[in-house]
């Protein structure tokens, strides 16, 4: 600690003796302006980004400063023109020196931002090329997709048209037992009674089993939603009687429909004995067209 | 043409001087400090303020030198003349300098530019 404040003591002694010293010779000559400005513009360059991106620069300016301090130490007065001349071209090129280590420095950082650019460029590109093979292999897709059920709707279109057919080759089959009318309830083929059954009897005859055959199969392939089977008599017996045989004669078909393949849940029998005639029960001709069996296909 | 008949004019007065015994017409200087001008000129110092007062500055010093050269001050003349080089090369530090940071800027404008379009 006092070899510390010794030290101080011993500097200060020596700041002020070196003091008195110039005094007593007429004082330090002050600089002029001109130098200060050039000191402190030469301060600024070298502190700068001139001192790394433009050395060489840098140098030069420290060789002008250089020179108009010599040329101020060697003799302030006689010297002053060009003391001031070479301390304003030191000025000059320190200030020069410090702008072209800015304009390095600007260029530098525009180097690297043209850099960052391209490399933004080329990511966008890159990206830009990634979503269009995405939209491409999308499109593919949709492409097979839609094909795929134009292919499949054709295939429908031609099943549907083949079933069309098939049931309209069915039922024109049995237009001589049968007639069929599209009605609001659905498609109604109605059956005549004598033509499938013998009379009293609810068993099918052979020849009704194989056309009601071929409207099994047209329907399957059609494709149905429900189908009522409903049985009708004449008004002759009794109601009794004929409620019970129009309800076995529409289970008789309907067994032989489901017997041919179709679902059974989807179809009903139903007996209405005499209550919906089609026509008079006076004449043998009005009551033979009431005994029928009616098929109501809806889809 | 004018340039040629300043040239004219300082060479006749340097020999007149020089007979005299006095210091030598700075011709060396003169060229140099309208070279450097030129440069600036050219390296764009008369579109930004800054290095255009400093080239003002350079034009200033070298209309002074043809001055005293014409009043025999050769060497003062060159001491304008080194000044005005001086000047002249400021000039065109500071429009390079200009330059650079507008150029820089402009980089900067770009990418962010298109990282706006990049983002939306």
């Amino acid at each position: 600690m006092s070899t510390f404040h010794s030290q101080r003591a011993s500097r200060l002694a020596l700041v002020l003796g070196t003091l008195a010293t110039v005094t007593a010779c007429g004082g330090a000559a002050v600089p002029p302006p001109e130098l200060v400005a050039a000191r402190s513009a030469y301060e600024e360059a070298s502190t700068g980004p001139a001192a790394e991106l433009a050395p060489a620069r840098l140098d030069t300016a420290k060789q002008a400063l250089g020179a108009a301090e010599n040329a101020w130490k060697e003799d302030p007065k006689a010297k002053e023109p060009e003391t001031l001349s070479l301390a304003y071209i030191a000025e000059r090129r320190a200030l020069t020196t410090s702008a072209i280590g800015e304009a390095a420095q600007a260029r530098a950082s525009r180097i690297k931002l043209d850099e960052e650019y391209m490399e933004l460029e080329r990511k966008r590109a890159t990206m830009t090329q990634e979503e269009l093979e995405r939209v491409r292999a999308r499109l593919a897709i949709e492409s097979q997709k839609s094909a795929q059920t134009e292919a499949e709707l054709a295939k429908e279109r031609a099943a549907r048209a083949d079933a069309e057919k098939r049931l309209s080759a069915a039922v024109a089959s049995l237009a001589e037992m049968a007639s069929v009318k599209e009605e609001a309830r659905g498609m109604v083929i109605t059956l005549n009674g004598s033509v499938l059954f013998t009379t009293g009897k609810y068993q099918l005859l052979p020849i009704a089993k194989q056309k009601l055959d071929e409207v099994a199969k047209a329907l399957q392939a059609q494709g149905f939603k429900k189908i009522v089977i409903e049985g009708h008599t004449d008004s002759r017996g009794s109601v009794q009687d004929n409620e019970e045989l129009s309800q076995r004669r529409a289970q008789a078909v309907k067994d032989h429909l489901v017997s041919q393949g179709l679902e059974s849940p989807k179809i009903q029998a139903i007996g209405l004995a005499a209550t919906r005639p089609l026509d008079t029960n006076d004449t043998p001709e009005g009551r033979a067209n009431n005994r029928r069996v009616e098929l109501i296909v809806t889809n | 043409m004018i340039r040629q008949t300043t040239f004219a004019i300082v060479t006749m007065l340097g020999a007149v001087q020089m007979a005299c015994g006095g210091a030598a017409v700075p011709h060396q200087e003169l060229s140099t400090a309208q070279a450097s001008v030129r440069a600036a000129e050219v390296g764009g110092a008369t579109q930004h303020p800054q290095a255009e007062l400093s080239l003002k500055h350079a034009n200033d010093k070298i209309a002074e030198a043809q001055a005293l050269i014409a009043d025999g001050e050769n060497e003062l003349a060159a001491l304008r003349l080194r000044e005005a080089e001086s000047d002249a090369e400021l000039a065109l530090a500071l429009a390079l300098k200009e330059q650079a940071k507008k150029d820089a800027e402009m980089a900067l404008k770009r990418i962010k530019l298109m990282m706006g379009e990049t983002r939306s």
